[in-house]
């Protein structure tokens, strides 16, 4: 009998997210192991055997050791009993379709979400220089995903991605991505976010979709954007910038 | 309705279907879509594909846009080099050369400081597979005896480096023996198809080199060093 399946997670990392609210939404039996990134735990040596790349999420299951957060959630579909069929689809043409958008996510919703987020509010409280050309890069690549959300992907008669009328891994994935904007600043994430209105409609299906699990597993966000937030009050107040201190203070 | 596929062989992508389409002995009609004009812009392509990408199939009544072995587990970890890939080798590979060689050709500004950052990527990108993805006991990516579409993926992302300058090559692929292996074996293990859907490349490269020593001629001749753009 396989040993019971090990999650490797950090709730601050979107993918983690989405691998854990799969794996409650569909009571998949799991111990879920805490990997702190602020405090470089992906980088130990005992992790380092989890996963030689060093980042999470990963899970151990058995004999197998797997990482990248598409590859798991395709893996937990197929590999436990009683998962429903709209969430990665047995049909070819269905399946294959889904995971086009998971193909496409990585170098396009992840990759300008992740360096928008990072060069303009994670970076600073981490300590990191403030870097606009890179934010106003990953802007572009971020506008440009959200577009393509709005007209090609959500194109169809459901409210979900390609059409359909029930979730997918991708659109857990996905939207876990875009749940990360929340820690933006309130005007920046609204102009971003704004002009796409049925990608709005979407995160707001998804989450219903997939709750309590989805609240519950973006409460660590909820409270960081709460400290982001009050870190900028503080800095309005005073009037000037103390990247030093948010460095310290920050949960990150 | 035979299998459609959208394709320039250009594309490392687009290569990749190719080859395996072939290799498996699956009817299809190969349409070749030209980048360099820009054939991906088109209505009639948009239409089989809004994102303007090749490659691009069309099969029966579906669309499909962006061999496998039946056991799961097996599979998973297929797909986590698939995933790996994206930000990884292929952001590395395609970037660099991008911005070393194909950018004049396609008109677009030489960019170092890109350079500099997709060869950062790439390089150690080829250090994971050197060092994590051809760890085990057979000769193909997660120790596997036969080669799965991730081999065929990324050696196809890389013969695009192929397009770079001997010394260059050398230089960055020259540290990483089981790559180089781990490349000739998938080239051999799919050939005579692999080297075929290759020959555009191959043309390319040997005009990229003709033209290469021409320029080093001519600078030789006239004694001035020609411009720090031109790399050709």
């Amino acid at each position: 009998m396989i040993g019971k399946l090990k999650v490797y997670a950090d709730r601050m990392s979107q993918p983690c997210r989405a691998v854990l609210i799969f794996c409650r939404l569909n009571g998949i039996d799991f111990e879920e192991i805490k990997v702190d990134i602020s405090k470089r735990h992906h980088l130990s040596l005992e992790f380092t055997e989890v996963n030689p790349l060093q980042k999470v999420p990963a899970i151990l299951h058995g004999n197998l050791n797997l990482f990248e957060s598409h590859a798991i959630l395709v893996y937990l579909s197929s590999a436990f009993p009683g998962i429903a069929d709209h969430w990665y689809p047995t049909d070819v043409f269905k399946r294959a379709k889904v995971n086009s958008v998971l193909d496409w996510h990585h170098s396009n919703l992840r990759y300008g979400e992740v360096n928008y987020v990072s060069n303009t509010v994670l970076g600073p409280a981490l300590g990191r220089p403030r870097n606009p050309k890179a934010a106003a890069e990953a802007e572009t690549v971020l506008l440009s995903s959200l577009s393509k959300l709005e007209n090609i992907w959500l194109n169809g008669d459901g409210r979900f991605l390609l059409g359909s009328f029930q979730p997918s891994i991708a659109d857990l994935s996905l939207v876990c991505e875009l749940t990360q904007l929340e820690v933006l600043d309130e005007t920046d994430r609204s102009r971003i976010l704004s002009p796409y209105k049925k990608v709005l409609g979407w995160i707001e299906d998804t989450r219903t979709a997939t709750n309590p699990h989805f609240e519950e597993m973006h409460n660590i966000l909820y409270r960081a954007k709460k400290k982001f937030q009050q870190q900028r009050s503080r800095i309005a107040e005073s009037g000037t910038e103390t990247s030093n201190k948010m460095g310290r203070h920050s949960k990150m | 309705m035979k299998l459609k596929v959208y394709a320039d062989r250009m594309s490392q992508p687009s290569r990749a279907i190719l080859i395996f389409c072939k290799v498996n002995g699956i009817d299809f009609e190969e349409i070749h879509i030209e980048l360099s004009k820009r054939q991906q812009l088109s209505p009639e392509f948009q239409a089989i594909n809004p994102f303007k990408k090749v490659p691009a199939i069309v099969d029966g009544r579906f669309n499909l846009f962006e061999r496998y072995p039946a056991d799961v587990s097996r599979k998973a970890k297929i797909h986590a080099v698939l995933d790996w890939h994206h930000l990884n080798l292929r952001r590395g590979a395609a970037g660099f050369v991008l911005n070393t060689v194909l950018a004049p050709l396609l008109g677009l500004p030489l960019n170092k400081e890109a350079a500099a950052e997709a060869e950062k990527v790439l390089t150690s990108s080829l250090s994971t597979i050197e060092n994590i993805w051809l760890k085990g006991d057979g000769q193909y990516l997660l120790g596997g005896f036969r080669p799965s579409i991730a081999d065929l993926s990324l050696v196809c992302e890389i013969m695009q480096l192929q397009l770079l300058d001997e010394k260059e090559h050398d230089r960055i692929l020259g540290p990483h023996k089981k790559v180089q292996t781990w490349i000739a074996s998938t080239r051999n293990a799919t050939k005579p198809h692999f080297d075929e859907v290759h020959n555009v490349l191959y043309k390319l490269k040997l005009r990229l080199s003709l033209k290469q020593s021409s320029q080093a001629d001519g600078e030789r001749k006239s004694g001035i060093k020609g411009p720090i753009i031109s790399k050709m």
